[in-house]
């Protein structure tokens, strides 16, 4: 009986896919991958069906990333973050938000006005997706997962051209230095911390590294893959990192380069370079981290 | 009459087609040279195909790199400037881009985004690509590993899958109902399928040529269903000269060809393989029969495993392609039952992309 085989063959898929969502399901864990996805930024943190991404990169691979490191039930990211409107960190958010179901996003009012920006805006505003500007202090609670914003704060606003004052992803119009507006936060969770630096420069790096707290951190994300204009000593004594992920790909600017090298391997940080591992899983239980 | 009558008309009929096309080819060929300053306003063909940063899009012939946005997809009217450079246009500007509003290009665009919305990368561009021919939506890493192992041309469907489908509908068909009917069911499904595709060049000409040929096959005399075939291919070259260099064209042809040749003989090798798996099999391997030796030599990239890997993934394509365009219909209006339908084909790309994985 023909008709009875193709049932059959029904019934074999849904069990195969049943197997494949037992495969997928999610542990009691948090993870932080830092995705390979060349020069840019993309680091998806996920706990249970809870998920932050901080940052696309520069293009579509981050989509592979995100389903590779979901369950391919789970279309819900529940926060995404756009550290500053540069294409190496902006240009894949909106691939995903196209992609997927998106509940809020951590965006600063600062429009660029390059085309990569006018095309997140666009995508995020055509479907009403919330959005929250930062502001050094704010504390954000997602699941058991806390976010302390560190930068921006609200002065370094004040030298900016006003835009248009209603609009939340473009009150200010900027040209330059959109590193120095990088969103910078510490992740904690349970007794698990990590540090996400965006692309900031140098001088914020020295002011934070005051703000920082006593505590220090298990994890860091290196600011501006690498550059000199980046980390400082002050803010690495600072945080007392174990481990530093660098998000980095092919470049022509040598990142990262030898002195932030140098200056980890000085202080006994173990340096995890997107470039040579691929994707970055490092894995905590709130207690325990490790590299997966 | 004389017996050898209809080989000299077949033969005059050869000759007068040939002639034809030749004359067509060579009237129409483009008129730009190496290093002239051209601005073309033309419809986009094919997919861009996406890189970091920027787009290579396909306008009149000439490959443009154009910066990632504004995004040019399938379908849109554009105007580009630059300096043709053998093939390529170099240094292009785009004037503008003006979407196509065209009923079966927005039905394409919006079962696209479905997938997207429904499965994870790269299953997502996998389905979109083999049941849609969208190239764009599959991710740069992907698409790399999916040349690498030799599987390209089932990847983005290029006519190819259109003669698997036609060919395994035609195989499922005839099991249910008369043979004429059967024929007409199937012509039905090809047709509401290639309005799902937004009427794509190489799909429409995929689809005449193998329903003509397979209707003559299962109705009549075999020679008549060869020349049938003969005679489309020779029409279509006709009326579009330029499909002459088409990979594409020629990968049609010849799976339509190679099935017509093979498939009986194969099934009956295939007795041992369950019946569920047996129509998918045994078409994409009578077509793998001639379509193999075409693209080791066009792409150059021999796999030594690629006959293996295909082997292993081809059976999945007619699977994916018919739960792909349902699933997708579906979604349109019941997104809940088109994601059902989708999550059923799920396990089927999950194989096809571990496998390329594994051998990429």
């Amino acid at each position: 009986m023909k008709f009875w085989n193709y049932i059959f063959g029904v019934l074999l898929l849904i069990l195969a896919m049943a197997i494949i969502a037992l495969t997928q399901l999610p542990d009691g864990n948090l993870h932080i991958i830092a995705c390979d996805v060349g020069l840019g930024d993309a680091i998806l943190i996920t706990y249970g069906k809870t998920q932050i991404l901080t940052d696309g990169g520069p293009d579509k691979s981050i989509l592979s990333c995100l389903g590779k490191y979901m369950p391919f039930w789970d279309r819900d990211i529940e926060l995404i973050i756009s550290t500053h409107p540069d294409a190496d960190h902006s240009s894949g958010l909106t691939e995903v938000v196209k992609s997927y179901k998106v509940d809020e996003i951590l965006i600063n009012p600062i429009d660029s006005g390059t085309s990569v920006y006018e095309v997140l805006k666009k995508e995020v505003g055509g479907r009403g997706i919330p959005v929250i500007n930062p502001v050094a202090g704010m504390r954000l609670g997602v699941g058991l997962m806390y976010l302390d914003i560190l930068n921006p704060s609200e002065e370094l606003y004040n030298d900016l051209a006003v835009n248009n004052i209603d609009d939340n992803m473009a009150k200010y119009r900027i040209s330059k230095d959109t590193n120095l507006y990088s969103i910078v936060y510490i992740l904690s969770f349970k007794n698990f911390s990590g540090f996400f630096a965006g692309d900031m420069p140098k001088e914020l790096s020295d002011r934070l590294s005051a703000l920082a707290g006593t505590g220090g951190v298990n994890y860091i994300k290196i600011p501006h893959h690498g550059s000199v204009n980046g980390l400082t000593e002050n803010l690495l004594k600072a945080l007392m990192p174990k481990f530093a992920v660098i998000s980095v790909g092919k470049n022509m600017w040598n990142f990262p380069r030898p002195e932030i090298i140098d200056m980890l391997v000085k202080y006994n940080v173990k340096v995890l370079r997107t470039d040579q591992m691929g994707d970055i899983e490092v894995v905590t239980d709130g207690t325990r981290y490790w590299i997966k | 009459m004389t017996k050898n009558l209809p080989i000299f008309r077949n033969l005059t009929l050869a000759i007068f087609a040939i002639s034809l096309i030749t004359l067509r080819f060579y009237s129409t060929r483009p008129v730009y040279r190496n290093g002239d300053t051209v601005r073309i306003t033309a419809t986009v063909f094919t997919d861009p195909v996406s890189y970091t940063g920027f787009q290579g899009v396909k306008i009149a012939g000439l490959t443009a790199y154009l910066p990632a946005y504004p995004e040019v997809s399938y379908g849109d009217r554009v105007v580009v400037e630059g300096v043709v450079s053998s093939g390529k246009l170099k240094d292009p500007k785009l004037i503008s881009v003006s979407g196509n509003q065209s009923f079966g290009s927005l039905v394409r665009k919006r079962i696209i985004a479905f997938y997207q919305e429904v499965l994870p990368q790269p299953m997502s561009g996998l389905i979109a690509g083999i049941t849609l021919g969208s190239k764009g939506t599959l991710t740069a890493d992907f698409w790399n590993r999916v040349k690498l192992t030799g599987v390209a041309h089932v990847v983005v469907a290029s006519g190819t899958n259109v003669t698997f489908v036609a060919s395994f509908l035609m195989g499922v068909m005839t099991f249910f109902l008369p043979r004429k009917k059967a024929i007409l069911f199937v012509i039905l499904g090809i047709i509401l399928y290639l309005f799902l595709s937004g009427f794509d060049a190489p799909l429409v000409r995929a689809a005449v040529m193998a329903l003509l040929a397979f209707w003559a096959a299962e109705t009549g005399r075999l020679v008549t269903a060869w020349r049938v075939l003969f005679l489309t291919a020779a029409f279509m070259l006709v009326i579009e000269p330029d499909w002459i260099g088409d990979i594409g064209f020629a990968l049609s042809f010849v799976s339509t060809a190679s099935i017509m040749l093979f498939e009986k003989r194969i099934a009956k090798r295939l007795k041992f393989v369950p019946e569920v798996l047996r129509e998918g099999l045994t078409t994409s391997f009578a077509a793998q029969i001639g379509v193999a030796p075409i693209l080791f030599v066009t792409f150059g990239q021999f796999n030594i495993w690629s006959p293996l890997i295909n082997a292993l993934v081809l059976w999945t394509i007619p699977y994916i392609m018919i739960l792909g365009s349902i699933g997708g219909v579906l979604g349109l209006t019941f997104p809940f039952l088109g994601k059902m339908v989708l999550w059923l084909s799920y396990p089927l790309n999950w194989w096809f992309v571990k496998i390329v994985y594994l051998f990429g």
